[in-house]
């Protein structure tokens, strides 16, 4: 089904009249696409959902978590948590506290590959972690670390190749951190690590830092895609603002700073390293 | 100069007839290209740099949001959908998949439709499922071209019949016929 361009404004427009949500700078054809399922899903017109947003509150929230995208995974891309081993882990070690912010953490199996890692590094106990979602419903499913066995398996190779990469070493077992059962179709996280996490709403559209903390850690990968140029630049440079001297932030494989905002960090890799003030 | 590009899909069978395609082209294409192949998951790693042997043309996995330019070849990085967007840039996303692919050949050529208009050649080659018929059908919305690969040539048909089918294939043609094609619509300039 084919939607117009002004259906789409005009969603926009009585989406940010009415509740707080802007979707002015998402990526047109990302959020076309969501547009699109939406409407099929719901099999009706843009502009019956468009009506329906109007007077139903909880319709119009249901709307929101359709919009986003919500896939994470366990360990994703290895070879960026091997450059996280490399470059970041060795000055963690440093600080007598460590802030971890994971920004669009969705149903966080990155946020607990997260911590299996800084546990693997003897950093679990110093380090304070907040998760943020648009999502509120997708963060209680982060909270409870439940996950579907059949949607989560084929990552499970991941955790190998990152936390069992030298070979004469005892094999870390996948039970230390998770107790998975096949037959209940069930990954769970232990609740060791679930403890170590809190979670928040964020809208990172609209929200500056809501935390009365900075940042020695920033992990936001594969979010700010859904985002246009302008609003990337802006995220880019609230990050900046909430990052201690020295702080790092990790994002996607695909993803790179390159506003004006990218001198102000050092690159290693998918490793970006906030320059102190005097360069 | 026309702002002109030629997009190409396949997934079963088609990876050699790629690599082939890029071996013969010009040293200087002049346009980009853009090509989404579905592949395994797991296969991450070492894809564009098997291209980029066989060619002298800078053979690319792009940024999301990175500005498109000609004579560079794009191709649909794994586990990521791959949008031309209006502004000349490139979009990618983790959203769900399409036709049970990521990269969908169909966003890709719906989107380069929309951005290229009647300047955009289509192709698509060997494979094994319906991706890309969607798109064929915008591209000749646009009045683009769109060329299928014989199915009698193919390791797997369903793709290109699957496109014939659809009444928006423009020509049927073999490799070697898709090879002048390509060099033809590159030399042309409107």
């Amino acid at each position: 089904m084919d939607i117009h361009d002004e259906e789409i404004k005009e969603f926009i427009e009585i989406f940010a009249s009415l509740s707080t949500y802007n979707f002015s700078d998402y990526s047109e054809k990302s959020f076309r696409r969501r547009m699109e399922k939406i409407v099929n899903d719901n099999n009706c017109s843009l502009t019956d959902i468009i009506k329906k947003v109007k007077n139903n509150a909880s319709f119009l929230e249901k709307i929101v978590r359709d919009i986003t995208v919500n896939t994470t995974e366990l360990f994703r891309d290895p070879k960026v948590w091997l450059e996280i081993q490399k470059e970041i882990i060795p000055k963690l070690k440093e600080l007598n506290t460590i802030n971890l912010w994971h920004a669009g953490c969705s149903s966080g199996q990155e946020l607990y590959s997260m911590l299996m890692f800084m546990n693997e590094n003897g950093l679990l106990e110093k380090t304070k972690t907040i998760g943020t979602d648009i999502n509120t419903e997708i963060l209680e499913e982060a909270a409870k670390g439940n996950y579907k066995y059949r949607f989560n398996f084929e990552y499970l190779p991941n955790f190998d190749q990152v936390l069992n990469v030298i070979p004469e070493k005892e094999k870390i077992p996948y039970s230390k951190y998770m107790d998975i059962d096949q037959s209940k179709d069930l990954i769970k996280i232990k609740p060791f690590l679930l403890n170590k996490a809190e979670f928040l709403k964020h809208d990172l559209v609209k929200d500056k830092n809501i935390f009365s903390r900075k940042f020695d850690f920033i992990i936001c990968r594969n979010v700010l895609i859904y985002f246009n140029n302008n609003l990337q630049n802006k995220i880019f440079d609230m990050f900046w603002e909430n990052l201690n001297e020295g702080g790092f932030l990790v994002i996607g494989l695909h993803e790179s700073i390159m506003g004006p905002i990218s001198a102000k960090f050092i690159k290693k890799g998918q490793c970006y390293i906030k320059k102190s003030a005097n360069g | 100069m026309t702002n002109k590009a030629i997009v190409i899909g396949g997934s079963a069978g088609s990876f050699k007839i790629v690599m082939k395609i890029i071996s013969l082209l010009p040293k200087k294409i002049d346009i980009p290209i853009f090509i989404c192949l579905h592949r395994l998951r797991s296969a991450r790693k070492g894809f564009a740099e098997t291209l980029q042997i066989n060619s002298s043309i800078k053979i690319i996995e792009p940024i999301d949001k990175e500005f498109i330019v000609a004579n560079n070849i794009y191709i649909a990085p794994a586990n990521y959908h791959m949008y031309i967007l209006q502004n000349g840039r490139i979009g990618l996303s983790i959203e769900e998949e399409l036709n049970h692919s990521r990269p969908s050949i169909d966003l890709t050529f719906i989107t380069a439709a929309e951005y290229y208009k009647e300047n955009l050649l289509g192709i698509i080659l060997s494979g094994a499922n319906d991706d890309g018929a969607n798109g064929f059908k915008k591209i000749k919305e646009y009045n683009g071209t769109t060329i299928a690969q014989d199915p009698q040539e193919c390791e797997v048909s369903v793709m290109p019949l699957s496109c014939i089918k659809n009444n928006c294939t423009d020509k049927i043609l073999t490799i070697k016929e898709i090879i002048k094609e390509i060099q033809f619509f590159i030399s042309f300039n409107i």
